[in-house]
């Protein structure tokens, strides 16, 4: 089978690290990079076999690339992947897909009319704990579920002159909603649904000018459910960002961050090993090992997986484009509530 | 290449790292709060007949450093395995200001020696580049500088580092910076990585040998790319005199009773091992259990 040709597009924190993983695919060949940084791209152009681009349109015409993965400020995903579909090529976006719910639903249809493979970066859903939580919930061990709260948490933020950057304004992306809660929604939209209406939303400023630091918010949905989601990004008591997320059902509850999870069931359930009462489950009881390892299993295993669906075209993708409109749909509805009911 | 030692103390449980539980790193890091905690840590270890320590460039590395330093006599004869970088630090500084604000704020914040971003600005993205081997070596002295003085036996390198350039597949960055450290700290080269198969058979090709390579060893494959078979014919298929192999994760973050997993590490062919342990118990019961 040839292999597939691959190219990034703004390689920054996350398109350098995609790179590193994605290089190791037997299938696919690096062609191409698009980045207007200078020094990484004549970094980059020095030391690898790879064509570099300031500018996307021209990676396009002059190296054909099958496969694209989009890293670069969430403002510009939605142009550049409206292009890369009309040229028929696969995308792989970095969340938060795009920074309007319109836009992303758009792609959706487009990508789905096309028949193109897309996906979106939310890597929790190939992370070795949440992907078991997700068996469980599916699998009705904790029978209906009736309440959640979502949580994430990091130090992201922690000086008040940090003024620059696209993390700095929400045109681009930026702020602890677009940047952060994403991962928390895509979870609850993963494990639980998608909510129905949003209430009580509420943003704090701590370190930021411009972007809420803090946020937090309820989610309903029919049947009487409902869940709270909170995130931090100047919490200086986290090392590195944590997901929590604690879900509560009639026959017991489960309390999962990206290592471990608890779980107390109000009867036995042997056909999950699992007891009465508490349980915990560690990632090393419940892993995959991936062929190449650079920042986590879950980053390794989400580009695998586009890969395997680009090879395998009936392979069910795990993160799609329509999953991206849906969590665009529960953050611009934050941000509504909020204007509407968020401040005295 | 000179034998490394064969028992390397650790230093993740001092820094309130615990991967799998937050209760548990909550707990070391308020335990370890008072430094002379730690010392007395290093004391037990000592009395063990341990005489090798790991430690990560991170900021309160450089006081247990000027610690071991005070104390000459008592600890003059400690050999010394750093491994750089802190990577917290660049990751944060990354995420919050771009990759070139990030070094050259690294780089230059308390020194007035010049500016990367000064450079660049007078054309000179072509000598950054060109230079960037120099660049490395630049932020090697950076995090080293806390070890000056110690007896410096290996210097490793981060496997958040060492795998994303492995990646890449860039071979002149492997060489500088192993060509760097034993010149510049006539210390052996280390690399730490979770890909250990596929790293060594990566320095062979390229023809780069006498490196110490760190890799989470257990019998459970945890943290262990592609898988533990691999590593088991890798290890044993190796020649110690181009590759020196040191074993960390041994108990995959708790998840193996210590008697088990060592029952399988001494049946590996591996020259070393770094753990870490916090109580005279444990670290005791390991030094005993450790037979390679
Ligand atoms: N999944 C995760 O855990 C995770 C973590 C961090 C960031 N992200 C996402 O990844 C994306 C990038 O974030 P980052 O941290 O890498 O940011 P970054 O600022 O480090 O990188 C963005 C890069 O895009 C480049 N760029 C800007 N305009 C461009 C253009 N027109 N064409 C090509 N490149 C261009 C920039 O020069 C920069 O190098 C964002 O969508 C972010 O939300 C995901």
């Amino acid at each position: 089978m040839p292999e597939i040709k691959l190219a990034i597009v703004g390689a920054g924190r996350m398109g350098i690290t995609h790179y590193a993983i994605i290089n190791s695919h037997p299938d696919v060949s690096m062609v191409s990079v698009a980045e207007p940084s200078p020094l990484v791209l004549t970094l980059m152009a020095r030391y690898l076999s790879v064509a570099t681009f300031k500018d996307y349109r021209q990676l396009f015409d002059q190296t054909h690339p099958d496969a694209i993965l989009v890293c670069t400020p969430p403002n510009l995903h939605f142009e550049i992947i409206r292009e890369a579909g009309r040229r028929g090529i696969h995308v792989f976006s970095e969340k938060p897909f795009t920074t309007k719910f319109a836009e992303a639903s758009e792609l959706a249809r487009y990508f789905t009319d096309l028949g193109l493979i897309n996906q979106v970066g939310y890597v929790n859903r190939f992370n070795d704990i949440f992907c078991k939580v997700k068996e469980y919930i599916a699998g009705g061990l904790i029978g209906k579920v009736i309440r959640f709260k979502s949580e994430m948490f990091c130090c992201t933020v922690t000086h008040r002159d940090e003024g620059s950057g696209w993390r700095a304004t929400h045109e681009c992306g930026g702020g602890a909603v677009y940047e952060m809660a994403s991962h928390a929604i895509d979870l609850v939209n993963f494990l639980v649904g998608k909510p129905e209406k949003i209430v009580g939303s509420s943003l704090n400023h701590i370190y930021s000018k411009n972007v809420e630091d803090a946020v937090s918010t309820t989610l309903l949905y029919r049947n009487d459910v409902s869940g709270t989601l909170y995130i931090n990004w100047s919490d200086t008591s986290y090392r590195k960002p944590v997901n929590k997320i604690e879900i509560f059902g009639e026959g017991g509850r489960i309390l999962a961050d990206q290592y471990s999870a608890k779980i107390f069931l109000n009867k036995p359930a042997e056909s999950w090993s699992l007891h009465q009462g508490w349980n915990t489950i560690y990632v090393t009881d419940v892993f995959k090992p991936v062929p190449f390892y650079v920042r986590g299993n879950e980053f390794t295993r989400q580009l695998y997986h586009f890969v395997e669906c680009i090879r395998n075209r009936s392979a069910f993708s795990r993160c799609t484009f329509s999953d991206g409109a849906d969590a665009l749909e529960v953050i611009e509805e934050i941000f509504t509530d909020y204007e509407l009911h968020g401040r005295i | 290449m000179q034998a490394i030692d064969r028992i390397v103390f650790g230093d993740n449980q001092f820094f309130g790292i615990n991967h799998m539980s937050q209760e548990k790193a909550q707990q070391l890091s308020e335990q370890f709060f008072n430094i002379s905690n730690v010392y007395q840590v290093y004391d037990v270890a000592f009395e063990a007949g341990i005489r090798a320590v790991m430690l990560n460039s991170n900021d309160r590395a450089a006081v247990i450093c000027d610690h071991f330093r005070e104390n000459p006599r008592k600890y003059g004869d400690i050999r010394w395995y750093p491994s750089i970088p802190y990577p917290h630090k660049y990751a944060n500084l990354v995420a919050e200001k771009g990759i070139i604000p990030a070094i050259n704020e690294v780089l230059f914040k308390h020194n007035s020696t010049g500016d990367i971003l000064g450079i660049m600005a007078k054309g000179g993205i072509a000598v950054f580049s060109k230079d960037a081997l120099m660049v490395m070596q630049m932020l090697v002295d950076l995090e080293m500088k806390m070890f000056r003085g110690l007896d410096i036996k290996v210097v490793f390198l981060q496997n958040i580092i060492t795998d994303l350039i492995l990646g890449y597949g860039v071979r002149a960055v492997f060489e500088g910076y192993c060509d760097y450290i034993r010149k510049r700290y006539g210390a052996l080269p280390g690399l730490i990585t979770q890909n250990m198969p596929f790293l060594k058979s990566k320095l062979e090709e390229w023809g780069i040998g006498e490196v110490v390579i760190c890799s989470s060893y257990n019998k459970i494959g945890y943290l262990m790319s592609p898988d533990v078979e691999s590593y088991v014919m890798a290890a044993r298929n190796n020649d110690p005199s181009v590759y020196q192999l040191m074993a960390m994760s041994t108990l995959a973050s708790g998840a193996i009773p210590a008697s088990d997993a060592y029952d399988f590490i001494n049946r590996q062919n591996i020259q070393s091992v770094v753990f870490g342990a916090s109580s005279r118990g444990h670290i005791r019961e390991t030094v005993d259990l450790i037979r390679i």
